[in-house]
């Protein structure tokens, strides 16, 4: 299948040895996207999150062994599997920027998506959300709250890229040609180590562009061939070994 | 007319044809998926104007700076702010969740007083006040207070009202505040440690947990940022040395493995090898100091720290190798550490030639007291709540007749809290203080709520660990969602009746005063900017200590056979907080299950102890004992079990409460040789199968 082109292409590099698991950008992405809280939050299936950090371990004993840990937001697939599969185009791969977008009202509920998303990026709200103690009074306006029954993803906090689009227009500036920065998602504001860099994979002065480039650089399941638009940055061989099914004495690029 | 089998073959084709082409049944799907998410509960988006203030948390321990995002009157999000010293772009998982915890279910709505049958009922707060009153009158002396509070001036009043009615006991929950301010008033140091992460080029952690809880967090991550550029070589190498592989180490770029509680041997194995290396110090007692530090081998360091020599003395070359190295001394999970673990530290920046050097260790000026009658931070430092509590059990002082907790929650928090709630239970009234519904609060017989930072004026001045000198506001962003008051307009407004003389009639005239003796300026501060100054404390005849470190590291307990490491993440909370609503999605999936905890240990630990992965298993020992299931993890230490604290909460609400066990139920308290500091940082364990 042919990669839909765009002028703009949103996407992140997230160095994994600097991400130190503290779950920041995890608690930035929910308050920031209107996520529910949920008491039992340690049925991992069941719970919604756009981002979630995933424990990476070299496998090794004490005390050869380290560990990394991988935040996983929707990877914003080129050629996106959960897109062919919907039958109500509630996700699609059309818009400038190439973020694929969720439309939860068109939303059926299938699940299909969910089956075809390689990365398990997709949660299904199996309830209705619940904001205890008055907590919606603390929703942005920028994201509507979803129901039961509808699939959601990361959506790179798309409010935030026509927020800044807006901005730009009024100040009588091209509202595709943001300054590095102008746009970026929550988890990437959030993050105190500054593991994740945001920007347009097209615009070469842009940090993110660079990063792709890097021969640490690496896409989760990289060979599936979806073309992802989050890149991941590790200086450690082992951590770039999980990135993607390897054969045992078979050599990974960086 | 008849219709034959292909005549109504082309109608259902027809038909089909039909269906599939008009859009009316899309149409109708598309309707009814819009609407069936229509639900009346659902909650809709209430648009406004954005606003943003700068602030800085009340809440989490890092006193992490942040901008708060308000849609018309209310506050939506924390964010970080790129121009604050205590956020540098960045924010903590803890204060992430702060305008989330405005609406915490587990906030105190209105005052209640215990009533006889153990419930809580609603009272005024005219009532509320008189009750606080008549009991602090009646109590006279017999009065103790406690803060949770490091770094606010609300501790200059609540220390000053103890004074007024004839009571020393004030205190301030443990942290690594008090050893550190200890150990510098040790070595005659004035003023409070800091460390210039920032301009260093080789920095050692050596049980400070600096990547994830330790001093200024955001500003230390920062540093380790900007010094490790993204798939680029760092520029600045971080090691950390601790029993378990937790956030800083993982982020570090080497893990160093060493035993619970032995951060001053391993720093004194290493002033031994910088001494031999010809590595001096200009101090009175550097002599004794030497001699002591010999004793430190790297055979003796691997065996009572478990690190190796050869590991021991290739950190050392590095070290001194490097230009600006810089050396942090602390508790993995951030108390329970003594004074000599701050000493030894702080000795080998002396011999690194670190302090008062850039990219070392310097010692900021901090402002004078403004309360004539409270006591300022070195004399704060000096009050150890553990070993206060102690006494009282051992009847060696008399239990007090009231206790005011100010944002502190001993009860959950302390060590072997069983034990101290045991001591609170006898204190005839108990008030708390408090914006949640925590353990403490409800072993009380009046609970006060208090508006949460982001609805009140508070401040903060250098917290521990920033190298320079720092003072900043807390301002309201919003007005209180709950009926609270602040705890300093309560306390003002009593003190008065009760005839104290504080000197101030409103927290905002202490809050000015404060200001100005600190060197900011009230107006910018309003506005939200920050005070900062490089001005560095004056020393004369500073020494190393070398007697407090001998005696203390003398006696020091024998790591045991199988030893407990606590492991401490902002993301779960502190004792004040619990667990936030949104905060308990980061706890990963074998750290907690249900409300069954995961413990960690590695491999050859667990077959040792024969107990699998998933298996439940019962820790104990003389302080109590706590049941979890087993994780095996390869970044322990052997003979080492690492468990999270921040689970185990008896109050707060479906978030936290119920969740897991208390760490602390097996910390035991000891005391340090020599200075007496109460110390809890080695534990041992006994494990069977549950
Ligand atoms: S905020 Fe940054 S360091 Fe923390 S878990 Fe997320 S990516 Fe990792």
């Amino acid at each position: 299948m042919e990669t839909k082109e765009f002028t703009i292409k949103w996407g992140m590099a997230i160095d994994l040895d600097k991400c130190t698991g503290c779950g920041a950008c995890m608690v930035a992405c929910q308050a920031e996207n209107n996520l529910a809280p949920i008491a039992d939050a340690s049925n991992k299936i069941k719970v919604m999150n756009w981002i979630t950090v995933y424990e990476l371990s070299n496998g090794k004993p004490y005390p050869e062994h380290d560990v990394a840990y991988l935040p996983r937001p929707c990877q914003q697939c080129g050629h996106p599997p959960c897109v062919s599969v919907c039958p109500v185009i509630a996700t699609d791969k059309n818009e400038e920027g190439g973020i694929v977008s969720q439309v939860t009202p068109r939303c059926i509920g299938c699940r299909y998506c969910m089956a075809a998303c390689p990365y398990h990026a997709r949660y299904f709200n199996w309830r209705d959300p619940v904001w205890p103690g008055g907590l919606e009074k603390a929703l942005t306006p920028d994201v509507s709250v979803r129901p039961r029954g509808v699939v959601e993803k990361c959506t790179f906090c798309h409010h935030r890229w026509m927020a800044a689009k807006d901005k730009a227009i009024v100040e009588g500036r091209d509202p595709m040609d943001l300054a590095e920065g102008e746009y970026v998602t929550s988890c990437t504001e959030a993050c105190p180590n500054g593991a994740i860099t945001f920007g347009d994979l097209n615009n070469e002065d842009h940090e993110v562009a660079k990063l792709a480039s890097s021969k640490y650089a690496h896409r989760l399941l990289e060979r599936l061939g979806a073309d992802t638009q989050v890149y991941y940055v590790s200086r450690r061989e082992w951590v770039l070994r999980q990135l993607d099914n390897y054969l045992e004495d078979e050599k990974v690029k960086g | 007319m008849a219709v034959d089998r292909r005549g109504f073959l082309k109608f259902v084709a027809g038909a089909t044809t039909g269906v599939l082409a008009t859009p009316v049944p899309w149409k109708l799907l598309d309707d009814v998926s819009i609407w069936t998410q229509n639900w009346p509960w659902i909650p809709r988006n209430v648009d406004g104007e954005n606003s943003y203030v700068s602030t800085i948390s009340k809440l989490c321990p890092s006193a992490a700076g942040m901008k708060v995002r308000l849609v018309g009157p209310r506050p939506v999000r924390v964010l970080p702010d790129d121009n604050h010293p205590l956020s540098m772009g960045g924010i903590t998982a803890l204060a992430a969740a702060e305008v989330q915890l405005m609406y915490s279910p587990s906030r105190v709505k209105r005052p209640l007083k215990h009533a006889g049958d153990g419930a809580f009922v609603a009272i005024s707060w005219e009532e509320a006040e008189k009750m606080l009153k008549e009991n602090l009158r009646r109590a006279g002396s017999k009065v103790a207070y406690v803060s949770g509070d490091e770094t606010g001036t609300i501790n200059e009043l609540l220390s000053g009202m103890a004074k007024e009615s004839g009571s020393e006991d004030f205190y301030v929950m443990p942290s690594e505040v008090q050893p550190a301010a200890r150990a510098f008033a040790s070595m005659n140091g004035n003023g409070q440690l800091g460390y210039d992460i920032e301009n260093s080029d080789y920095v050692f952690a050596i049980g400070a947990n600096i990547l994830e809880s330790w001093g200024t967090v955001l500003r230390n991550r920062a540093a380790y940022k900007n010094s490790h550029p993204a798939a680029e070589k760092p520029t600045v190498k971080f090691v950390y040395a601790g029993p378990v592989q937790n956030n800083t180490a993982a982020g570090s770029d080497e893990w160093l493995p060493a035993k619970s509680g032995t951060e001053a041997i391993v720093a004194m194995g290493i002033a031994n090898l910088l001494i031999k290396a010809g590595a001096t110090i200009d101090a009175p007692d550097f002599a004794e100091f030497k001699a002591l530090a010999a004793q430190f081998t790297p055979q003796k360091v691997a065996a009572l720290a478990g690190v190796t020599p050869a590991k021991l003395k290739a950190i050392t070359a590095e070290l001194s190798k490097a230009k600006r190295p810089v050396v942090l001394t602390g508790s993995e999970f951030g108390q329970g550490t003594g004074v000599a673990t701050v000493l030894a530290g702080t000795a080998v920046n002396m011999l690194l030639g670190g302090f008062g050097r850039e990219g070392g260790v310097t010692a900021i000026p901090l402002a004078p007291k403004v309360i004539a009658s409270g006591m300022d931070r070195a004399e704060i430092a000096d009050k150890d709540l553990v070993a206060y509590l102690s006494r009282i059990s051992a009847g060696k002082v008399a239990t007090p007749r009231a206790m005011v907790f100010y944002e502190a929650n001993p009860v959950y928090g302390l060590p072997q809290p069983a034990a101290m709630a045991k001591v609170m239970d006898k204190v005839p009234f108990k008030v708390a203080f408090t914006s949640f519904l925590d353990e403490t609060a409800e072993a009380c017989d009046l609970i006060l709520p208090t508006p949460l930072g982001l609805e009140r004026f508070d401040d903060v001045e250098s917290p521990y660990g920033i190298n320079q000198a720092f003072y900043g506001l807390a301002r309201p962003v919003a007005p209180c969602v709950i009926d609270g008051k602040p705890a300093a307009d309560v306390l003002l407004g009593v003190a008065g009746q009760l005839n104290m003389d504080l000197g101030f009639e409103t927290f905002e005239e202490v809050l000015q005063a404060k200001a100005e003796a600190a060197g900011a300026d009230w107006d910018s501060l309003m506005e939200g900017e920050f005070f900062t100054s490089d001005a560095v404390a004056e020393q004369s005849d500073l020494r190393i200590a070398a007697d407090v470190i001998g005696k203390a590291l003398a006696a020091a307990p024998k790591p045991a056979k199988l030893s407990i490491a606590p492991v401490q993440k902002l993301n779960i909370g502190t004792p004040n907080t619990a667990i936030p609503p949104y905060n308990n999605k980061t706890i990963r999936r074998w750290e907690l299950q249900k409300n069954e905890m995961y413990v960690a240990m590695n491999g050859a630990t667990a077959r040792e102890l024969g107990v699998v992965k998933h298996q439940r298993i019962k820790l104990s020992n003389s302080s109590g004992s706590i049941q979890a299931r087993v994780n095996i993890f390869e970044g322990v230490m052997p003979n080492t079990i690492a468990v999270l604290m921040g689970f185990g909460h008896t109050a707060f609400d479906e978030f936290s409460k119920g969740k897991g066990e208390n760490v602390m139920e097996l910390l035991t308290v000891g005391y340090e040789a020599g200075t007496g500091q109460s110390v809890w940082n080695v534990a041992g364990v006994n494990v069977s199968k549950a």
